[in-house]
């Protein structure tokens, strides 16, 4: 529980800040803002969700239906103005609903120079070979936070994620009597391959804050995964493995030999993730770590079950 | 010829035992128990019987198929540059492929596939359908099957753009794969290819037959149109499994025939035969090389992008070692064309230049309705640099159309067929991979570099040897192959900025900046003047080699400067709009129609003409599905592919040619 009063102290702090400038850095440098910016344009979904998080005045963000479709929570907001594609957020359309801070990530000089002309722009590094993907994006969540004035919420939800984290990692431990295993992330592409998620990604992360290590080594890269062969994955003798969905071909594979002569496929170490969009900001974090804490949970209980179930098929036999 | 054969199917036994030795702890003893009935337990016999046995087998079956259909082609067409997959076979599967990969993604895989391969016989059955039976030995049918492709792959591209998510899976499939996990893709497929045995039993005889000509088999008693019919119709549905189950493989159905002929293989059985046994130990070279390499880098190599980087420079050295009379691409000869070019047309046509002018500026989509409105200050800098990029690419890609069309006297002939516009794009790509920078960063210097090198290897060939067009649009061809072989691995890698790529590709003005319109601008001005200076040169280049040197024409001088021109004009355009297809075929076209006969006047329209298209095409897709956008050169090749088609379908019922 936390201390009323200290609560009521940081508020305050905070408040009185509020009439100070608010400082931002982003990869431009510093900028200085008087106020929190009240119609904010987003014109990529991991900064969408950041914003939606925070609750912030969210104006538009690029292709809307793609964020309904891929991302999905958090829930996008009514009435949000939509951009069109992300590549080419359209900038007439843009400077007509007069926004007073555009956000954006990973475009170049040139194309923020020419958004400048319309509102002041912050451009955030998201996902970067250089850095660490998920810490960036809470440093990001509470640089926005601070934006807007939201850092108490930011906080809140920081620690709710925490929270949450110890949470799933006890309901894990429990449901796999304190031996959790080793598992690899994974999307796949067909039948035949795979993309990996290894080091620098949103999901290993999240899974290492449930406690738990990575099936298979994966050489860090800036989107935080590979592309392989499904083969690669009959390398994990011991740990699971979680495939992201949607998936559609996932019977044609169940039905190929290779695949069921696989150590994962024998002993049943395999389960499907809900759709969770893996490339998010610091929120999406708390997502795939429920989707997938769920996942493990299923698996385990399947793998009880099936225990028990050769054990009264032994026992039935004597 | 025996020799030929034996050491062919020598060879591919031999690299059959290594590919499956390769990768495996399994000696050849346990490898044959379990090929004769062992059951598997290690997990590296199920690998071997599951995996790597029927990739062989895929490699091997779908690589003689692709030599087979490849050679059919050839023979029936008589045209040794036509790939299976320019017949629009790949275009069509890709597009079926994406639509209804978004429409229905759960449709199950054995329906997918039915739509997939419905996709590709739709596309090349419109293809015969455009050329007509009776001419499927011509030009026409090249010309037909270059049209579909790209206004199938300007559709496919605007849709993968709008929903990149959905398409990201299906690259690795459009990179072509043999992995298996089981027989059930070989199932699927083996039944399929039945009637390509039916083939190598019927087919030579006729095609021998054929070689006399149409009308020649036809006196001696061949029912030409029904047998043509039935022979296409095999070939289609064989490249359509094959694209199905595999994905597209380029590269073995151009070469394997090529090869086969440099071999001397001159009968039409030994081509046919030869072509296939060649086309089976190709691929099985080329993936096992995209093994070995996968095994050693991070990423996966697709088969497909395997065959383009070796089939590419057998490609080139196949161009080097020069081509006999009959190798020569069918110079289709600019025919004689009664219209005149009258002032009236001048005029009319100028007018409605400006007039798309102001309507591209005043004129547009405010998410409610269509607007005539006077701009903001911020729209007239976002909209200007678009109109005059596009009115600048347009007038650039035009002018080496022309240019190039006169200088190897071919209707066909395009600057993107030259290479140079794939060359700037294969640097930038492959910058773009290595430092993992922005392509619109990168962009302008590495784009001339990439076709400065392409220019100077065009240069070297061209002054090694003797010039000649066929050679040098060969080389252009397995560039660009290479190189969309290369955009499909890149894309195939999964990484989220995909579309970044994906938007560059398609020749959108979005990114353009005003200063780098004013400089595109100043380029096709110096360029289009250029042109004309040199319209004498190109006059009598056009006729003859000889006649033009007997007038005093320093032949390879002037050739190799128009040649820089074109790569110059390729250059520029790709390096600060992205690739621009089919303007350089279509504007020069056009003008001929419209009665541009002389060369002057010829390139004059169709700049004027080029700036006209590209112009449009921005206008339309900055607007028509607002708030998204279509990229002008996507919309230029989805505009110009559909005129081109009701062009040549147009020229069929009046039974002209048009060319």
């Amino acid at each position: 529980m936390l201390n009323p009063v200290l609560l009521l102290l940081t508020t305050l702090l905070l408040s009185s800040s509020l009439n100070a400038q608010i400082r931002i850095t982003d990869v431009h440098g510093e900028h200085v803002f008087e106020q929190p910016p009240a119609k904010v344009v987003a014109l990529n979904w991991a900064m969408a969700e950041q914003l939606i998080e925070l609750e912030a005045p969210l104006l538009a963000v690029s292709d809307v239906r793609g964020y309904q479709e891929w991302v999905v929570k958090p829930k996008l907001p009514e009435g949000i103005h939509d951009l069109g594609a992300r590549a080419e957020p359209n900038l007439e359309k843009m400077a007509r609903l007069q926004p007073d801070l555009i956000i954006v990530s990973g475009i170049t000089k040139a194309q923020v120079e020419r958004l400048k002309n319309i509102a002041p722009v912050l451009n955030f590094n998201t996902f970067s070979n250089t850095h660490n993907n998920p810490q960036v994006a809470i440093d990001t969540f509470r640089q926005l936070a601070l934006l807007f004035n939201k850092t108490v919420l930011a906080e809140q939800k920081l620690r709710d994620m925490q929270q949450r984290f110890v949470e799933l990692r006890s309901a894990l431990t429990s449901a796999y009597q304190g031996k959790l295993p080793k598992v690899a992330t994974v999307r796949f592409a067909n039948t035949a391959s795979v993309y990996m998620y290894g080091d620098n990604s949103m999901s290993q992360y999240a899974l290492k804050q449930l406690g738990i290590n990575p099936a298979l080594a994966i050489t860090s890269s800036q989107w935080g995964l590979v592309q392989k062969r499904v083969l690669e994955l009959s390398k994990i003798q011991t740990g699971s493995v979680l495939y992201f969905e949607p998936f559609n071909e996932y019977p044609q594979l169940q039905a190929s030999r290779l695949w069921q002569a696989m150590p994962i496929v024998r002993n049943n170490k395999v389960a499907a993730v809900a759709a969770t969009w893996t490339y998010g900001g610091a929120m999406s974090l708390k997502y795939l770590a429920e989707a997938m804490a769920q996942s493990l949970l299923i698996l385990a209980a399947k793998n009880i079950e099936l225990g028990l179930s050769e054990k009264n098929f032994i026992e039935a036999k004597q | 010829m025996i020799l030929r054969y034996s050491t062919t199917i020598a060879a591919i036994i031999v690299f059959s035992g290594v590919y499956l030795l390769y990768d495996t702890t399994l000696s050849s003893a346990v490898q044959w128990q379990l090929v004769t009935g062992k059951t598997p337990e290690l997990f590296s016999e199920f690998v071997y019987l599951f995996a790597t046995l029927p990739r062989l087998v895929m490699a091997l079956m779908v690589g003689a198929v692709l030599g087979l259909v490849g050679s059919l082609l050839q023979q029936i067409t008589r045209n040794p540059l036509l790939s299976p997959l320019t017949l629009g076979t790949s275009a069509g599967a890709w597009l079926a492929l994406i639509l209804i990969s978004i429409a229905v993604p759960s449709l199950a895989p054995d329906l997918k596939a039915l739509v997939v391969m419905i996709g590709s016989m739709l596309a090349m059955g419109l293809v015969l359908l455009i050329a007509g039976f009776r001419e499927l030995a011509g030009l026409r049918v090249i010309l037909a099957g270059m049209a579909v492709n790209i206004l199938l792959g300007a559709i496919t591209s605007a849709i993968i753009i709008l929903r990149d998510q959905y398409a990201k899976n299906l690259f690795i499939w459009g990179a072509g794969d043999l992995a298996q996990n089981d027989w059930q893709w070989m199932i699927w497929l083996a039944p399929k290819l039945i009637i390509a045995l039916v083939i190598l039993v019927i087919a030579p005889r006729i095609l021998q037959l054929l070689r006399l000509g149409q009308s020649g088999a036809q006196s001696l008693g061949l029912a030409t149109t029904p047998v043509l019919i039935a022979l296409f119709g095999a070939a289609l549905w064989l490249m359509s499994a094959t694209i199905t189950a595999v994905g597209i493989i380029s590269f073995i159905g151009l070469i394997a025939p090529n090869i086969a002929r440099l071999l001397g293989a001159n009968h039409a059985r030994d081509q046919l035969y030869y072509s296939t046994v060649l086309g089976a130990l190709l691929l099985l070279l080329a993936d096992f090389v995209a093994r070995i390499v996968s095994n050693l880098s991070v990423d996966i190599i697709p088969s497909g992008t395997a065959t383009a980087i070796i089939g590419a420079p057998m490609l080139i050295y196949l161009a080097m070692r020069g081509s006999r009379a009959e190798d020569q691409m069918p110079l289709s000869q600019y025919g004689e064309n009664q219209r005149k070019l009258t002032l009236k047309k001048w005029l009319g046509i100028s007018c409605f230049a400006l007039f798309l002018l102001v309507m591209a500026l005043f004129l547009n989509n405010d998410g409610v309705s269509w607007r005539w409105n006077m701009p903001s200050d911020f729209e007239i800098t976002t909209r200007i640099p678009r109109i005059l990029i596009a009115l600048a690419a347009g007038i650039c890609m035009a002018v080496a159309g022309t240019v190039l069309q006169r200088l190897i006297n071919n209707p066909l002939a395009s600057p993107d067929l030259l290479g140079v516009s794939a060359g700037a794009t294969a640097a930038i790509v492959i910058s773009s991979l290595l430092t993992g920078q922005s392509l619109f960063v990168l962009n302008p210097l590495i784009a001339l570099t990439g076709s400065a090198v392409m220019l100077a290897i065009l240069v070297l060939l061209t002054r090694a040897k003797q010039f000649s067009g066929g050679t040098v649009l060969l080389l252009g061809i397995s560039l660009t192959a290479m190189v969309e072989a290369l955009v499909q691995f890149v894309l195939a890698k999964g990484s989220q900025d995909v579309y970044n790529l994906l938007s560059w590709l398609a020749g959108s003005t979005y990114h353009v900046q005003l200063s780098q319109s004013l400089y595109l601008l100043a380029a096709s001005a110096v360029i289009l003047t250029l042109s004309l200076i040199s319209s004498r040169g190109l006059t009598l280049l056009n006729l003859n080699t000889e006649i033009a040197a007997a007038r005093g024409l320093n032949v390879t001088l002037n050739t190799n400067a128009v040649l820089f021109l074109v790569a110059l004009s390729c250059a520029f355009v790709t390096a600060l709009l992205g690739p621009v297809a089919f303007i350089g075929l279509l504007a020069p076209h056009i003008a001929r129609l419209l009665g541009a006969q002389k060369v002057k006047s010829q390139l004059l329209l169709a700049a004027l003409l080029g700036a006209i298209v590209l112009i449009l095409a921005d206008w339309l897709g900055r607007n028509i599905i607002f708030p998204s956008q279509v990229a002008a050169g996507t919309l230029a090749a989805a505009l110009g592919g559909g005129y081109f088609i009701l062009l040549l379908l147009k020229a069929k019922l009046n039974r002209k040619t048009f060319i």
